[in-house]
């Protein structure tokens, strides 16, 4: 059952900002998320305020440098759809054609997407954990099937985003309106760990909002792909995925992303793997080679030591559809 | 032995009424089996149709349960006096309080209180609230101040029998002896054998989660109480409610005429039933009472888990010697059946002089379990039908062949070894393996790449499905034709409205548009026993069409005195009595006079007995290819092809609708579901629709195929007809991994086959492609 709360609809950003900086105040974009953590008591409210007034938040442009610009309040359907984005930049829109189920994908956004919180059961059950500001994270000792093997500190969650990876990997940048004025910031550096603050997935502060999404221009010769295992075919999160993002020219790597999700509280990039393939050629054995250093580092525990063979497999088969 | 009736939990039925005369079966037909659609479906699908839960009264509460957050904990005490005067809140029921002192009973004679301090599983009631909105009602629910005392727990029922492990109930946690079943003398069956197998098997529990959630609306008039209740049987509730309430039968009325799905976990009375009624007792106002999602992943029934040894040998002909089985399972926390029926298969299903069994109940602090669709049948064919497969490897015999080779004409395991009236097993596997095109895709490459294909097949039968009394319908006939059926029978979603009517127009040749069906609903409708066990069309198609022919009966008499031919020289045509001697004397039935005169002629139909010294069961062999991705652990299900003899197909699209679903279940049970305990608290972390993965449409194929054997069984009631609801689930799980093992050469004993499991099994064994 929903909690009691209050609900304003502001017409302009500024107006929304305001009525965010006060206490108790939550984003709504789509709502699918935040009304599932409302029901399931995982945060309380006193305000809902929904973005859905607010014009301009929506919809995708292309940027003068010839990049493309996507309002946060895009649906995934709209960026997983037939345009601009599955031409210039597969990895996203086969992230968010991945995310979901269809009717999800239809009411929830991008900007939603980045910012849903976990899919830890121990989170959004009835376990008051360290990241409600309880005393221990349940999955260390517990059922941690879905936890991560990365990145893992106090709490042990994995980044539930299926676009936040490919953002990643496509070096996007988050710009952000708050209380303070607007700031841009790396995808990379938007999202982050427990170490840095385990009660957050984000740098997002008080009131503050995620606008839009800004993609930059991709050298000629870029490809990139997105490979998610799940362990049901819709209406699931991912085991393990990986966004690549890889430039080849004449045959050899000349750059690429690397960015693992379903393994870490953040989407995770693994230099050690992209290392491993660039200057190369995409073959059986740099595809291995890749696979195997991203695996390096991965800490287990006591039910989820498969992700380390889910990750090489599903590491090889993103690299080698892009063969 | 005797088949256990597996559904009456209640104890003795109502007596039969006197079976009418048996007609002969149907030669040919010209509605029953055609491809007809639902006589409701617009009602189902536009939203008209008033489901339990639709039900809104003037004045009606709503009512919310506390449950227990712990998997092991007596309540010390509870306090809702302040609860009471929250907005809105209008009455608070707890273990103190007198009205709702009441006992509530899982067997005969293991009963608690309905809110009973002691609770042995999370999700036991606690208190409960009813309130003018659902949200006060919850908000109060949430108020109450509860101290529980909070004890050890054994949410494992592998542990349940370490010592020092918690006791569920203070005499330990076995349910009972073991329950032990022999024949012949496997010691000396294994002797005989040229290779012996031996393996584990488990089955992780499932849920049933219907669309639907259980629950109910309760009013009271004066002493009379009904009950709007999502139900697969009103009569079973009528029964249970009114005893524990200790009211005649008569002042309590149970309607449940549309029913969003129960797969068995709807076929007893709950908790819910009493507290809904005692809430609007005490407040004189309707109360609903309909529990969240998550609730019913706690205390509405499961699929007990199932841990299975089977020791199997074989001589090299493929004459199956012996079989030893040994099983360990759990119903929850109280004695509900953990165990039961798992054995059967390995009992019954193939040819084999030698056999034992042996199956251990034990307490574990889970939600009690429930019947659920063909219980313990998925579970023992995931064991027998992975074995065979096993066996058939081991003396290099094709696994269909092997099947083959061990049909039995005769049901071993029942007292007696009596036949079965008609056994399609053969057929089944036959016909099932040549449509599939088994010989050529079985001796297919698997594929060069990393994934690799595979294809596997499984059989099985249904205990039940046999049907049988009691049962009463009633069909009325209109002077213009247009006729009424009557019937107690729930129609839990599988078209038994349908199917009923479609027999009512075989033999009076109605359209099914001009039928009035009223059912499911103890004041005004006829006694039938719950929808389920695969027996709702052999029990109530019969019952239907005697009712039906004792019309006709009635209306060839009175068509026999206008048309001045002997009534037994008349048929139905269309809407018209016709002389079987002469087409052209005959008379439109609305233009009958003695109809006219009469108003309306009534039929009452009732189920006669099933055959003595014979078996009735339905049978099924099942075909799947699948895909495996040995980088990923990825299944992907191509196709699948059940093979059913279930008797005479009534209407094949129903028929299908079954095949289908029980398909998707199977694959549910062999890829996506299983019951997760915390085992640091013993609560139940995947207690929703995200976390508790029941299979999508991407995850079934959409190459689904239904091979019915036709063949009516005419011994078995007088529409040939045997259960099919159960049987097309059965082999499903098995088959799954049995091609996953063709695939890829892994064998996956333990449910579900998911990639989380399967890569770890792929890559320890070498199989990476
Ligand atoms: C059953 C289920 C399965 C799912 N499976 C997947 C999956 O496989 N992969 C996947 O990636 N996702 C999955 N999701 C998540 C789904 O994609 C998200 O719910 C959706 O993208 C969120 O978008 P929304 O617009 O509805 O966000 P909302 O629910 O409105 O918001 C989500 C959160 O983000 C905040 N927020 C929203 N917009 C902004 C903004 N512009 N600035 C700052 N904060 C904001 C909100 O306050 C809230 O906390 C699943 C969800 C469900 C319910």
């Amino acid at each position: 059952m929903l909690p009691g709360f209050g609900y304003a609809r502001p017409r302009n950003l500024r107006e929304a900002v305001h009525l965010l900086s006060a206490p108790g105040a939550r984003v709504q974009a789509g709502g699918t998320d935040l009304l599932g953590c409302l029901r399931d008591g995982v945060f309380g409210v006193d305000t809902v305020v929904s973005l859905s007034g607010v014009p301009d938040l929506r919809g995708i442009r292309r940027a003068l440098d010839g990049g493309l610009v996507v309002g946060a309040m895009t649906t995934l359907s709209e960026v997983a759809a037939p345009t601009d984005v599955v031409k210039g930049y597969p990895t996203l829109a086969q992230g968010a054609a991945a995310a979901a189920s269809p009717q999800l994908r239809n009411q929830g956004t991008i900007g939603g997407n980045i910012c849903q919180r976990p899919r830890c059961w121990y989170f959004r059950g009835d376990f008051h954990c360290a990241r409600k500001g309880g005393e221990k994270c349940f999955a260390a000792e517990g059922e941690n099937q879905f936890h991560c093997i990365f990145g893992g500190d106090v709490c042990f969650i994995v980044h539930p985003s299926d676009t936040a990876p490919a953002l990643v990997a496509l070096e996007a940048v988050v710009r952000i309106t708050g209380p303070n004025g607007s700031r841009s910031v790396p995808a990379e550096k938007f999202f982050i760990l427990p170490e840095t603050d385990y009660t957050r997935e984000n740098v997002l502060t008080a009131g503050e909002i995620v606008t839009e999404i800004v993609l930059p221009p991709q050298p000629a010769g870029t490809r990139g792909t997105y490979r998610k295992v799940r362990a049901r075919g819709s209406w699931d999160f991912a085991l393990a995925g990986a966004a690549v993002v890889a430039t080849i020219t004449a045959g050899k790597v000349e750059r690429a992303r690397i960015v693992l999700s379903g393994v870490a509280p953040t989407p995770w990039r693994v230099p050690d793997a992209e290392r491993a393939i660039v200057g190369r050629r995409l073959n059986k054995r740099t595809v291995r080679d890749a696979a195997a250093a991203a695996l390096k580092g991965a800490q287990t525990m006591s039910g989820n030591a498969y992700k380390v063979e889910l990750l090489r497999g599903t590491v090889e088969e993103a690299l080698l559809a892009l063969a | 032995m005797k088949t256990p009736k597996l559904y009456f939990v209640d104890g003795a039925v109502p007596e039969s009424p006197a079976p009418t005369d048996t007609p002969a079966p149907w030669t040919e037909t010209r509605v029953v089996g055609k491809s007809l659609p639902r006589v409701d479906a617009y009602d189902r699908l536009s939203g008209t149709a008033v489901y339990p839960s639709d039900v809104v009264l003037p004045d009606m509460l709503y009512a919310a349960v506390l449950r227990c957050p712990h998997a092991n904990a007596r309540v010390r005490k509870v306090d809702g006096s302040l609860v009471e005067r929250m907005p809105g809140v209008r009455a608070v029921i707890t273990g103190d309080s007198k009205a709702a002192d009441l006992r509530w009973y899982y067997t005969r004679t293991v009963f608690t209180k309905l809110f009973d301090p002691t609770c042995r599983f999370e999700g036991e009631a606690v208190a409960a609230v009813a309130a003018e909105t659902p949200q006060q009602a919850w908000d109060a629910v949430r108020a109450i101040t509860v101290e529980y005392e909070v004890f050890p727990f054994v949410a494992d029922e592998r542990k349940a029998l370490e010592p020092g492990a918690p006791a569920v109930h203070d005499g330990g946690n076995r349910v009972g002896e073991p329950e032990k079943y022999q024949r012949g003398d496997v010691v000396k069956g294994f002797a005989e054998a040229d290779k012996v197998l031996e393996a584990s098997y488990r089955t992780a529990a499932e849920f049933h989660t219907p669309m639907e959630l259980h629950g109910c609306v309760a009013r009271w008039d004066g002493k009379r109480l009904t009950l709007w209740d999502s139900t697969q049987g009103v009569y079973g509730v009528q029964q249970r409610v009114a005893s524990l309430l200790e009211m005649p039968l008569a002042n309590v009325r149970v309607i449940g005429s549309y029913m969003g799905g129960g797969f068995g976990s709807k076929l007893q009375a709950d908790k819910y039933n009493l507290i809904a009624a005692v809430l609007a007792k005490l407040t004189a106002r309707p109360v609903k009472l309909f529990l969240t999602r998550e609730e019913t992943f706690l205390c509405v029934g499961n699929r007990p888990p199932a841990g299975m040894r089977l020791k199997a040998g074989v001589k090299n002909d493929g004459t199956l010697t012996a079989f030893d089985l040994t099983v360990l399972g759990t119903g929850g926390a109280y004695p509900t059946g953990g165990t039961g029926l798992v054995d059967w298969l390995v009992r019954d299903l193939y040819t084999c002089p030698n056999v034992r069994t042996e199956a251990t109940d034990v307490y574990i602090n889970g939600g009690p379990s429930r019947p659920m669709r063909a219980p313990g049948h998925p579970q023992g064919a995931w064991a027998l039908e992975q074995m065979m497969d096993a066996l058939a490897e081991a003396i290099g015999m094709d696994p269909v062949q092997l099947r083959l080779k061990n049909v039995p004409t005769v049901s071993q395991a029942n007292e007696g070894q009596p036949p079965y009236t008609t056994t399609g097993l053969r057929q089944c596997l036959t016909e099932g393996a040549k449509a599939f095109g088994w010989d050529a895709v079985r001796r297919r490459s698997k594929g060069d790449g990393p994934v690799k294909r595979g294809v596997g097949v499984a059989a099985g039968l249904w205990i039940a499905g046999d049907g049988g009394p009691p049962a009463t319908v009633i069909v009325k006939l209109f002077p213009d034709g247009s006729a009424n059926l009557n019937m107690g029978a729930s129609d839990i979603g599988t078209g038994t409205k349908t199917v009923m009517a479609m027999v009512v127009a075989e033999e009076l040749g109605v359209p099914l548009e001009q039928i009035q069906i009223e059912n499911a609903d103890t004041g005004t409708t006829e006694y039938a026993t719950a929808s389920g066990g695969s027996k709702t069309v052999p029990t109530e198609a019969p019952a239907v069409r005697s009712a039906a022919l004792a019309v006709k009966r009635q209306l060839f008499e009175l068509a026999a005195e206008e048309l001045k031919v002997p009534a037994n020289q008349l048929y139905i045509e269309g809407d018209a009595v016709v002389s079987t001697k002469d087409p052209k004397v005959t008379k439109k039935i609305a233009a009958l006079q003695g109809l006219r005169r009469r108003g309306l002629l009534i039929g009452v139909g009732t189920r006669g007995p099933n055959i003595e010294g014979k078996v009735i069961n339905p049978f099924v062999a099942q075909f799947c290819e699948v895909e495996v991705d040995t980088r990923t652990g990825e299944v992907e299900v191509l196709r699948f092809l059940s093979a059913n003899d279930s008797g005479r197909v009534m209407n094949r699209l129903t028929y299908e609708n079954q095949v289908i679903g029980g398909i998707t279940m199977g694959i549910g049970l062999a890829l996506t579901e299983q019951r997760v305990f915390d085992r640091q608290t013993g609560k139940v972390v995947n207690r929703n629709w995200h976390d508790y993965k029941i299979p999508t449409a991407m995850d079934v194929p959409a190459d689904m195929t239904s091979l019915p054997i036709d063949v009516p069984d005419p011994e078995a009631n007088t529409t040939g007809a045997k259960g099919l609801g159960e049987p097309v689930t059965i082999p499903t799980a098995a088959a799954v991994a049995n091609a996953v093992y063709d695939a890829v050469g892994v064998r996956v004993t333990e449910s579900p086959i998911s990639p989380m499991r399967l890569i770890g099994l792929i890559a320890a064994r070498g199989k990476r492609g």
